[in-house]
């Protein structure tokens, strides 16, 4: 356990008991190890957030990008920490999800399962409890969405269901906060005899049971340790199922003696005894289901099917679906966008002056005054705009997913996604791409199998977004006024088309092999609790901000280093950027744009793809006299604080109102920002020819991910690799397309 | 006949699964099983893949993994 969650657990209210418990004698408190295993779509999630809310600590699995939800808290006196495993509707070891959730029973041992189940759906959530009786560990069952079940009118006998198992069994409604002391308090309770809680051994029926009891007798001379190692019952059983992992890990291969028990299985039943398993616990799972559940003769028409009907209609399912996307995007980004603003000004605005004030006050160098603003608050700013996008992007889908759109959303574009290699759900992210690469590449997460998910994340750099807008909306004004919107479009058509072509490729080397498989559950439409969305939105940006922006600012510093270094250069030419520039240039040189300017201005654009005409601007036209602006007071700038934020609030509501164009993608620029950049078009004039700018924008397009792009893949990937693959590939993407359009242009004598 | 080749409101009793290894203990392991009745409900926008209802809860699988799955269809 870390210790940032011990601290959070001394803040963690506690009961009255509790207190005087615990400071009469704190070295006696137990700490209850709680397992939450479930299928998806169970209301697992919501149960945890309910339970745990702010207490909950949420990371990665060791290793892998499956998230890991962990909380401890005091109740009734007994320390509990729960432990969130990931939703599966089974124990093969053959997802990751169910690797990881059979590796934690078997391997840590907790005290308690607490099995979700989902009440409307018995039969198929039984599958799995049978499984997790088979683990020899008390368990207790929270009968989830029981609300849901009784309103439909099942009728569930749950003192027989306590019978027939063993365990303790507890209606539930997380959403509505229903039976949660009553759980917690069973929980407790469990604690004072654990053993007497350990699950019935259910009958496999007598063939597998004559084969267990056969090979238990022999691991019994043979293997004792094994048997302390593991729970007999899901050993033996695993090494019935010939569970792969199991047998390597046990070293029982070559077992002559367990092969004869088998053998005899294989002649009564047929050589696939997982299959056979696997009918028998379904078998038990159908047959518990038919005593304790009671249905009504006529069930109504349901609100699933309703809005199915319409939401997958032949014909209208794809509008819907289209148009609920752009409700999304346009939600996600021109929400965001008045704070993003607002933070932006603020930071280029008073933060920065009272930065300036301050140093002034203790006579700080010039070069501090410069590194501390516009390197680290600038860098600071470049963290902060992105916290509202990637806040709202959340927010939308978790709605998405709690809701269970998500799953008609794969469901309604896997045709056309899965001819390129992916999944019907990376649709989202590609589509958020266009807005920012950033929460894009977040929203792979919703994707299960970790192949679609790093296929999805690489190709997503691909799509356009809104920060190379800028670059091109000013080498369009300068060269192709006339033609910008086909310019514009040709652009973003190319980015689609190569992700199709590196789709394929990719599908053909990095991820070749089997296509992974699409079954996947269509849950009911459920409205999704509010407190879990908050919770799933805030962990989210919380991250963000902490773990990327170390990153991203570090970059940002590390530019303006760059740029100002040696520090007094007269000309941008003689800092080190421009040095550096200058050393690449060559490279550039058969796209059309081989001078230290122009590679200068790409490198910057590592920051974000914006900076590039910023550079641009910096070092191509010189600078005017400074302006002898009034500089604004202290005061004018707290009230600009304050208004700022308020126009936001307005801006962000009007966006929403407004149903009519897309304010993120846009070619037009407004009067003040043409009049400013009109020296530079100019310059850029002299400086490139048409086809030289063309070029330079298809490699804007293509070129590396920004930081804060990379930033976010190791976050979400836990490594490096696939930003070194984007990367990487990237880059030769964007050289080859460049040199292919200039050379290629010029062979065309299209002038160069 | 298999389950692929089922019409929307169409019923079927899985007669045998056609697939192997992880793919058919997935497809097991979500209910579909051998004996067990299936209803296609719908079939996508784009024709693949397609929604069915078994175990009374909805799954969709794609039309490729639906063909190894055999039927008889039920009246």
């Amino acid at each position: 356990m870390s210790s940032r969650t011990a601290v959070k657990e001394q803040q963690a209210p506690v009961t009255e008991t509790a207190t005087q418990r615990g400071t009469l004698r704190p070295v006696e408190k137990r700490t209850l190890t709680i397992a939450v295993a479930g299928n998806p779509n169970a209301g697992k999630s919501t149960l945890i957030n309910a339970i745990a809310g702010s207490r909950l600590h949420v990371g990665n699995w060791p290793g892998v990008t499956v998230e890991k939800k962990e909380a401890s808290f005091d109740y009734e006196g007994t320390r509990i920490r729960l432990v969130d495993l990931p939703g599966t509707y089974s124990l093969s070891p053959y997802t990751q999800e169910e690797i990881i959730a059979r590796d934690y029973l078997v391997d840590e041992r907790p005290d308690l399962i607490l099995n979700v189940v989902d009440s409307t759906n018995l039969e198929r959530n039984l599958y799995l409890t049978v499984q997790l009786m088979e683990l020899g560990i008390p368990v207790v069952m929270a009968l989830n969405i029981y609300d849901e079940a009784q309103s439909k009118g099942y009728r569930i006998d749950v003192a027989g269901m306590e019978k027939m198992l063993g365990i303790k069994v507890i209606p539930t409604s997380a959403t509505k906060k229903s039976g949660l002391d009553q759980l917690l308090i069973t929980a407790v309770a469990t604690m004072e005899d654990l053993s007497a809680h350990v699950p019935h051994q259910l009958n496999y029926g007598e063939d597998i049971e004559t084969a267990t009891d056969f090979m238990a007798g022999i691991l019994h001379h043979s293997h004792p340790a094994l048997l302390e190692r593991y729970p007999k019952r899901w050993l033996l059983l695993k090494l019935v199922e010939g569970d792969s992992n199991v047998r390597q890990t046990t070293n029982l291969n070559d077992e002559a003696q367990l092969g004869e028990a088998l053998q005899h299985l294989k002649r009564a039943h047929g050589e696939d005894l997982e299959a056979v398993l696997a009918e028998v616990r379904y078998s038990l799972a159908t047959g518990l289901t038919r005593e304790v559940l009671q249905k009504p003769e006529l069930p109504k028409t349901e609100i699933t099917e309703k809005i199915d009907r319409i939401v997958l209609h032949r014909v209208f399912g794809i509008p819907i679906f289209l148009g609920a996307m752009w409700i999304m995007f346009k939600l996600t980004f021109d929400l965001s966008k008045p704070f993003a603003d607002w933070i932006g000004a603020m930071i280029s605005g008073p933060f920065k002056h009272w930065a300036e004030a301050l140093l002034g006050l203790i006579h700080a160098p010039d070069w501090t005054v410069s590194l501390v603003t516009d390197g680290v608050i600038a860098g600071t700013g470049n963290v902060l705009v992105f916290v509202p996008m990637i806040f709202a992007m959340m927010f939308f889908i978790t709605f998405l997913e709690g809701s269970g759109y998500m799953a008609r959303a794969a469901f309604v574009m896997d045709r056309a996604m899965h001819s390129i290699g992916l999944h019907g759900k990376s649709f989202i992210p590609m589509l958020l791409g266009f807005g920012c690469n950033v929460p894009a590449i977040y929203a792979t997460r919703t994707l299960e199998n970790p192949r679609d998910k790093a296929l999805t994340a690489l190709l997503v750099p691909l799509m356009s977004c809104g920060a190379r807008l800028p670059v091109y909306v000013v080498f369009i004004g300068a060269f192709f006024p006339t033609r910008g919107g086909t310019v514009l479009w040709s652009l973003y058509v190319m980015g689609i088309l190569l992700a199709i072509m590196m789709g394929f490729i990719f599908k053909k080397t990095l991820f070749r092999g089997d296509a992974p498989m699409f079954i996947m559950e269509l849950p009911p439409y459920r409205v999704p609790s509010l407190k879990s969305l908050m919770i799933h939105t805030w962990e989210k940006g919380k991250h963000f901000l902490v773990k990327a922006g170390t990153y991203i600012l570090a970059v940002s510093i590390m530019v303006w280093f760059l740029l100002n270094l040696p520090w007094g250069v007269e000309h941008k030419r003689d800092s080190y950027l421009g040095q550096v520039g200058a050393v690449v240039a060559p490279a550039l040189a058969p796209l059309g744009f081989g001078n230290w300017e122009a590679s200068s201005s790409l490198i910057a654009g590592l920051v974000a793809k914006e900076i590039v005409v910023g550079t641009m601007g910096e070092i191509y036209v010189k600078k005017e006299a400074e302006k002898v602006a009034q500089k604004p007071t202290f005061i004018e700038d707290l009230q600009e604080t304050g208004s700022g934020l308020a126009k936001a609030f307005r801006e962000a509501g009007t966006n929403i109102s407004s149903t009519f164009g897309i304010s993120s993608i846009s070619a037009d620029e407004d009067a003040a920002k043409t009049a400013e950049r009109s020296p530079l078009r100019e310059e850029l004039k002299k400086q490139f020819t048409p086809l030289a700018a063309y070029a330079f924008l298809v490699f804007v397009l293509l070129y590396m991910p920004c930081v804060v792009a990379a930033a976010a893949m190791v976050h979400e990937f836990g490594t490096w690799k696939w930003y070194g693959v984007a990367f990487g590939y990237q880059m030769v993407l964007a050289w080859s397309a460049a040199a292919i359009i200039y050379q290629g242009g010029r062979l065309l004598g299209l002038g160069g | 006949m298999n389950l692929a080749r089922l019409k929307p409101g169409e019923k079927g009793r899985i007669l045998s699964i056609g697939a192997i290894g992880p793919l058919k203990r997935r497809l097991m392991d979500m209910g579909v099983l051998v004996g067990e009745e299936v209803k296609v409900v719908k079939v996508a926008p784009m024709g693949d893949p397609i929604e069915v209802f078994i175990k009374s809860y909805n799954l969709s699988l794609r039309k490729n993994e639906a063909e190894g799955i055999a039927v008889e269809v039920l009246g």
